[in-house]
């Protein structure tokens, strides 16, 4: 019992650190949405458009490219280029 | 010839059976938890190791029973006293048996927990998070069920050590849990880890529980997609995939700075998310990390948990009392959880789901599944597993900071 102040101490405390902390990673992560936004937006369109035009049959429509461009930009760590799509 | 039968029988274990019933009331127990594993699927990579370990511990004389030491690191065999601190391994696992040298080397030195966390990062996705950063808020409430329940251990005799071992079960977060009574109440170990894993096992049972007693169906109702297209949210995100790999590096050098002592966890959780995300380049890293790892961790950690639920560390009054608090724990949590979100439904127009405040323990994602069990179950349509993984997952990071602050406040005491 004589433990009891120490324990209502490491309430107030803890859960003021936790609170704190969170709020920190929220606003913080909330910056990082901003900056990224600003200096490091997503270029998808423009070699998705590209590669489209390299395919003269018209094969796939601009969605489906798009995504197949996308997966392969993950795949390659954006290296790779699709420069042709086929039906087989 | 009768001599031959008494030695047969003395080499069956059913001679210490009879003289000691309580190894069937262990019995009892793993078969309703393996019950539960196989039958109900209650978290079956969790449970059943765990249930399989209490099993096997329990038969006398198959030394696969971890021997719980004391404060001093005493531990008795067969009425012979060893230290454990003073073993070499290989002596632990001669004269201690197969299951204490697991439970000494990979548990009580705390390697495991760090490194179940860097497979819970690899298989996380803050994805949810980031889109619904605001809802992470909840993680930190549903911290409040630790810091209760240490105030209620205290009260009932516990000393700050093992009430704060105590309360962080009420983090449902089982790596957190050990990791923290192996620096503060090494002593407990065996049933706090007991306690965290099977509450966390059972989080379909009490969660469910907890929502009923305290949310209103109207509340349950609160489709947070409509939510979001009445007061529409006006973040846009133009590259995920960067934001995503800032993250994990960002959060741990905060976490690091402000709390130190969370590191060892936060810190292998964010690695092994940072690998997930990085891709391709790391591609080989992940995949071990998250599967091979990630599954040969889960073993040993389910099998030794388990096998610390000996009749002789079970079955008394610390044990129950831990195990009643591990519960008053965990319910304490959600309860917090679910109350930060009707006061904030009081002031806010864009109306929050009650079950998000449920997820902001940690237990990932099964808090997040079972929440959304329950908000289909009143409508088919509200799907709020999202939502709910974003306090969930900050839920982990909310345990983990809790942890870090009981540790390093009390360690040194």
């Amino acid at each position: 019992m004589e433990n009891l102040p120490e324990a209502f101490k490491l309430l107030v405390v803890g859960m003021l650190t936790v609170f704190c902390i969170l709020l920190i990673v929220i606003y913080f992560g909330k910056l990082l949405i901003a900056l990224v936004n600003k200096y490091a937006p997503e270029e998808v369109a423009k070699p998705a458009k590209a590669a489209l035009k390299a395919t003269p049959s018209a094969a796939v429509d601009q969605q489906t490219m798009s995504i197949i461009q996308a997966a392969v930009n993950q795949l390659t760590g954006g290296k790779g280029k699709v420069s042709k799509v086929e039906k087989v | 010839m009768e001599e031959i039968l008494t030695r047969l029988y003395n080499m069956t274990a059913l001679s210490d059976l009879i003289a000691d019933p309580s190894y069937l009331v262990m019995y009892c127990i793993a078969f309703v938890l393996l019950y539960l594993g196989i039958v109900k699927h209650y978290e079956p990579l969790l449970l059943i190791p765990i249930a399989f370990g209490v099993l096997i511990a329990n038969f006398p004389g198959g030394d696969m029973g971890v021997l719980q030491a004391t404060e001093t690191g005493t531990v008795i065999k067969n009425g012979k006293e060893y230290n454990i601190w003073d073993m070499s391994l290989p002596a632990i696992a001669h004269d201690l048996g197969l299951m204490n040298f697991l439970y000494y080397m990979l548990i009580k030195t705390g390697f495991l927990p760090p490194v179940i966390f860097m497979g819970v990062g690899a298989l996380t996705d803050f994805g949810p998070m980031l889109r619904n950063l605001r809802l992470a808020i909840f993680g930190a409430a549903a911290q409040c069920g630790i810091f209760l329940v240490l105030i209620c251990s205290v009260m009932m005799g516990f000393t700050l050590k093992e009430a704060a071992s105590l309360g962080i079960i009420g983090g449902a977060d089982g790596p957190t849990a050990i990791f923290t009574t192996i620096k503060l109440a090494p002593h407990l170990l065996g049933p706090i880890a007991i306690a965290a894993y099977s509450y966390m096992a059972l989080v379909p049972v009490i969660i469910p529980m907890v929502v009923k007693i305290f949310c209103t169906k109207k509340e349950l109702m609160i489709n947070m997609k409509e939510q979001d297209k009445l007061y529409p949210n006006k973040t846009e995100f133009k590259n995920m995939r960067t934001l995503k790999i800032i993250f994990p590096i960002a959060v741990t050098t905060i976490v690091a700075i402000f709390v130190p002592t969370a590191v060892s966890l936060i810190g292998m959780l964010m690695f092994g998310n940072l690998l997930k995300e990085i891709g391709s380049d790391t591609s080989r890293l992940f995949d071990t990390v998250s599967n091979s790892i990630m599954n040969t961790a889960t073993v040993f950690l389910g099998l030794c948990v388990g096998a610390t639920m000996t009749s002789q560390a079970f079955l008394n009054w610390t044990t129950i009392g831990i195990v009643i608090g591990g519960f008053l724990a965990f319910a304490l949590s959600i309860t917090a959880g679910i109350f930060m979100v009707k006061f904030v439904n009081l002031f806010s127009k864009k109306k929050i789901n009650p079950l998000i405040g449920a997820t902001g323990l940690s237990a990932v994602p099964m808090a997040s599944r079972v929440c959304n069990d329950i908000a289909t179950k009143y409508d088919p349509k509200n799907h709020v597993l999202n939502y709910c993984m974003s306090s969930n997952i900050s839920g982990v990071i909310g345990s983990a900071v809790a942890a870090g602050v009981l540790i390093s406040f009390l360690q040194f005491a």
